[in-house]
């Protein structure tokens, strides 16, 4: 402990007239009795002449002394130092990630981050940078304890998977060559490695807080070959215990009917189920009764199709598991005349790419794709995780006869058995293109669960916008825009918030939340035209509450000063000098160790 | 009132004697140091001319040829001087009032009995003469007089009881009720040996007897002023009760050589039967 008055403690000189007022005899009371005779006769010893008397140590006097110590104490302002986490400019990363809802982890972190920057000051500022999907700064250099709480507190967890990267660069990005400048990751850590660890200049607070969860893990449309809408629901406990759900479906917030499911702890539940549903439908699911840890992945939204039938012409060997496949996809269909809008290239030649095509195992490799040679009994190690397409697809039991073994630098592999990609995703002259290195009836793909949900995935993704018009992506996806000139455009949230953007907006990107976003253009004359609606979904892995640490290498400040903050002791001394006082009052007047006088009357 | 009747009734029945030899001017029912003509052969002593012939004893003259006259013991009143010590330090502690109850007592006593009564109060250095009766029928104005008493002044005790002791012709029985507490209560009590006996009713209060201070005290003295200081203790009060009992002890050792009764008496409600047992112990009452 220190003082920043040392000299506070010259009073404690007070002491000595204190305890000379003790060993000064006290004035008598005078007490007037019939006879002071026996008392003489008595002589009972009493010092008479001599003002002083023997110092006694009574619990009054010791008490007395204590407040004085106390107050003293107070005078001289003793002190510790504390450390804190807070520099010269500290940048404050929340992770607002799916998984950061869990149990509480971001407000905890909230919480966390509100006590540190509770004093605030021209030494100590703090910028706020929200780490979602798409990071962004809530506030650059804030000292003003107010306004840093406001932007603490209007942080939330989203739906999709935060971007730490981002969020690291944007706040190194604040940095000024007169103000080193910290990071602080208040995160859980996600389920993936940084690229950038162990991260420099950061250190990271963990929140990995856990509660049993149940989450609507996949909610879409399933292939149909009757020709109605039939909706493909997939629960996943992440919970110790197995739970019994009811989910219940609604067709533009009204009911249409519900499910119960039994989901086993670490297990999956699924069901296909018909649903009167048309174009243009929005389709939801909740559970209900599911008082869990992660209430935003409760319930999901889709938007059935609008668009009409998209031929897609399957070339090569083909099988009757493509055929039945674009057969059961709604919105697609390989039966017609006219040019595909879609090509499937099964095996065979590798053909003109003129148009979103799906190749499976082409004799010939296309552009910016090298194939080297072939590798046989290969079983899947990787999936991508957070993929949309992927999204509730396990293909953990895939396993592949024979596939391409191929290097294509600039492809986005979504499933790999080992160093050999199996499904990539890439483009060649503008057009988007589906690679399936190995021939899909050398595989067990085809009797995968998740093989009619990947395909149909596969071939939306292939159309494009093209092909519905809502387009659903994983939540933190940007929403593109086509704001007519001299309109501006209006989005209604998921909650009914409506955002009115800047006039020239291209694309919507506060889309964390879960949900449907309607768009609107207004024009000059205040007419209001449709635009597109989007639906943005809880990302699948947000839902397990993975955490981890993520490696960093500590905290960058000026000096070593700078990062320890004084606290003084001051309140609690003074608490106890008044507790002190108030306890020598009532030993004052209420002499619980002194004998009492008895009041003498005649 | 200052007796219940069911004390009245009690004291009715009861009578004052004294071991001592009275003189008093009427007759009544106590041995005197006079001859009178009571049944009780007292004496001989030899004739005069002028005495009564039917006293002279005619056996003697013939046997021994002396003229001898028989003398016969007197009976007469007793002259019962009952005094109330009215001082300042008697207003403490209900001594005051426990004092005229029990010389009301007294006096209720000595007029069932046919006595002349006269009662005094001494206030220190002052002396107050009450009505006196032989009667029942006085005692409405006696006990009146004693209610009406206030406690004040203060002194030495001594010189007006040797004052009140010694005048008069009559020789009686004085009956003090005090606290004593004067600084010459010693020689006030030898005093009172010139009499024909008496009573000492010593009356100290309960906070007298065990006091109940605490702390550092300056005490003072309620008629002389006199101040004392005082630091209560465990040895402190071990010291007072040993002076108290001292004193008591001397009181009573004095009472005796003077030839009266004494009794210590708490102030309590129950001092008037507590001086009653006492004094039929002493033989005092019958």
């Amino acid at each position: 402990m220190s003082f920043l008055i040392p000299a506070g403690f010259g009073l404690a000189a007070l002491a000595g007239p204190l305890i000379v007022l003790y060993m000064l005899r006290s004035r008598r009371p005078r007490v007037e009795v019939p006879s002071i005779m026996l008392w003489e006769k008595a002589e009972i010893p009493v010092s008479s002449a001599v003002p002083w008397q023997k110092l006694r140590w009574t619990p009054l006097l010791l008490l007395q002394l204590a407040v004085l110590a106390a107050f003293v104490l107070t005078l001289a302002r003793p002190f510790y130092r504390e450390r804190t986490l807070l520099g010269p400019h500290t940048a404050l990363v929340f992770d607002t990630s799916g998984s950061m809802g869990m149990a509480g982890r971001l407000e905890t972190a909230k919480t966390q981050a509100l006590s540190l920057v509770s004093d605030l000051s021209e030494a100590n500022q703090v910028s706020i940078i929200e780490a979602g999907p798409n990071p962004r700064v809530l506030l650059a250099f804030g000292r003003d304890p107010a306004l840093v709480t406001e932007a603490i507190n209007s942080l939330e967890a989203g739906g999709g998977v935060a971007d730490l990267s981002g969020a690291v660069r944007l706040a190194r990005g604040l940095a000024t060559p007169d103000r080193p400048t910290s990071v602080l990751l208040l995160t859980d850590g996600g389920s993936q490695p940084l690229p950038e660890e162990p991260v420099e200049g950061a250190e990271m607070l963990r929140y990995d807080d856990f509660g049993d969860n149940l989450a609507v893990a996949a909610w879409s449309l399933a292939p149909s070959t009757e020709g109605t809408t039939r909706a493909f629901l997939n629960l996943v406990n992440y919970g110790a215990e197995t739970r019994t759900v009811r989910a219940e479906m609604a067709v533009n917030d009204l009911p249409a009917g519900s499910i119960e499911l039994e989901v086993p702890a670490q297990g999956s539940a699924r069901e296909t189920t018909p649903i009167d549903a048309g174009p243009g439908d929005r389709l939801t699911v909740r559970l209900l009764d599911n008082a869990d840890s992660l209430p935003l992945d409760d319930s999901a939204t889709l938007i059935v199709g609008s668009a009409p039938e998209q031929l897609v012409s399957v070339l090569g060997e083909g099988s009757p598991f493509l055929e039945a496949l674009v057969d059961a996809v709604p919105g697609f269909t390989n039966q017609g005349e006219g040019t595909p809008a879609i090509v499937i290239s099964d095996g065979g030649p590798l053909p003109t790419i003129d148009r979103p095509t799906w190749l499976i195992a082409p004799e010939a490799t296309p552009e910016g794709v090298t194939a080297s040679q072939f590798a046989g009994n290969l079983a899947v190690t990787y999936q991508r995780p957070g993929e949309p397409i992927l999204d509730a697809v396990d293909l953990s039991g895939l396993v592949v006869g024979e596939a391409q073994v191929v290097v294509a630098p600039r492809w986005l592999t979504l499933v790999r058995a080992g160093d050999v990609p199996l499904i990539l995703l890439g483009e060649i002259n503008g057009q988007r293109v589906a690679y399936f290195t190995f021939d899909i009836t050398k595989s067990n793909l085809p009797v995968q669960v998740g093989f009619p949900i990947l395909g149909a995935r596969i071939l939306s993704w292939l159309a494009g916008a093209t092909s519905i018009n809502a387009s659903t992506d994983a939540a933190g996806t940007p929403i593109g825009l086509a704001t007519p000139a001299g309109s501006l455009a209006r989005v209604t949230m998921p909650g009914g918030e409506v955002r009115e953007l800047v006039e020239g907006s291209a694309q919507f990107a506060d889309t964390d939340q879960p949900g449907v976003y309607e768009v609107s253009y207004i024009d000059a004359e205040g007419a209001v035209t449709g635009g597109p609606v989007a639906v943005r979904t809880f990302v699948a892995d947000e839902s397990a509450g993975a955490s981890r640490d993520i490696a960093t290498t500590g905290a960058v400040t000026a000096a070593e000063e700078a990062s320890v903050r004084i606290r003084e002791w001051a309140p609690w001394v003074i608490a106890l000098a008044l507790a002190l006082m108030a306890i020598e009052w009532w030993v004052g007047h209420q002499r619980p160790f002194l004998p009492r006088r008895k009041v003498v009357t005649s | 009132m200052l007796l219940p009747a069911e004390l009245r009734g009690r004291l009715e029945r009861l009578s004052l004697v004294t071991r001592r030899r009275v003189i008093a001017q009427w007759a009544g029912r106590h041995r005197s140091r006079h001859k009178g003509e009571s049944l009780d052969f007292a004496d001989y002593r030899q004739y005069v001319p002028g005495d009564d012939f039917r006293r002279i004893d005619h056996n003697l003259w013939a046997r021994l040829g002396v003229l001898l006259v028989r003398q016969f013991e007197a009976e007469e009143e007793l002259p019962l001087r009952v005094v109330l010590d009215v001082s300042k330090s008697m207003g403490f502690y209900r001594k005051a009032e426990i004092g005229k109850v029990l010389a009301g007592m007294i006096v209720y006593l000595g007029l069932a009995g046919g006595d002349r009564v006269q009662v005094y109060a001494v206030g220190g250095t002052s002396l107050q003469v009450g009505p006196a009766g032989r009667h029942l029928s006085r005692w409405p104005q006696l006990e009146a007089w004693l209610e009406q008493l206030p406690t004040g002044g203060g002194g030495e005790l001594a010189p007006t009881l040797r004052k009140l002791v010694g005048e008069g012709t009559t020789r009686g029985a004085l009956i003090l009720v005090s606290d004593l507490l004067s600084p010459d209560f010693g020689s006030a009590l030898d005093g009172l040996g010139i009499g024909a006996g008496g009573i000492i009713l010593h009356v100290l209060g309960e906070e007298e007897l065990d006091p109940g201070l605490a702390g550092d005290l300056r005490l003072a003295d309620s008629e002389s002023g006199g101040e004392v200081e005082v630091s209560t203790s465990e040895e402190a009060m071990r010291r007072y009760r040993a002076a108290l009992e001292a004193f008591a002890t001397e009181a009573a050792a004095r009472a005796r050589r003077a030839g009266v009764d004494y009794v210590l008496v708490p102030a309590t409600d129950d001092a008037p039967m507590n001086v009653l047992s006492a004094l039929s112990r002493t033989e005092a009452l019958v």
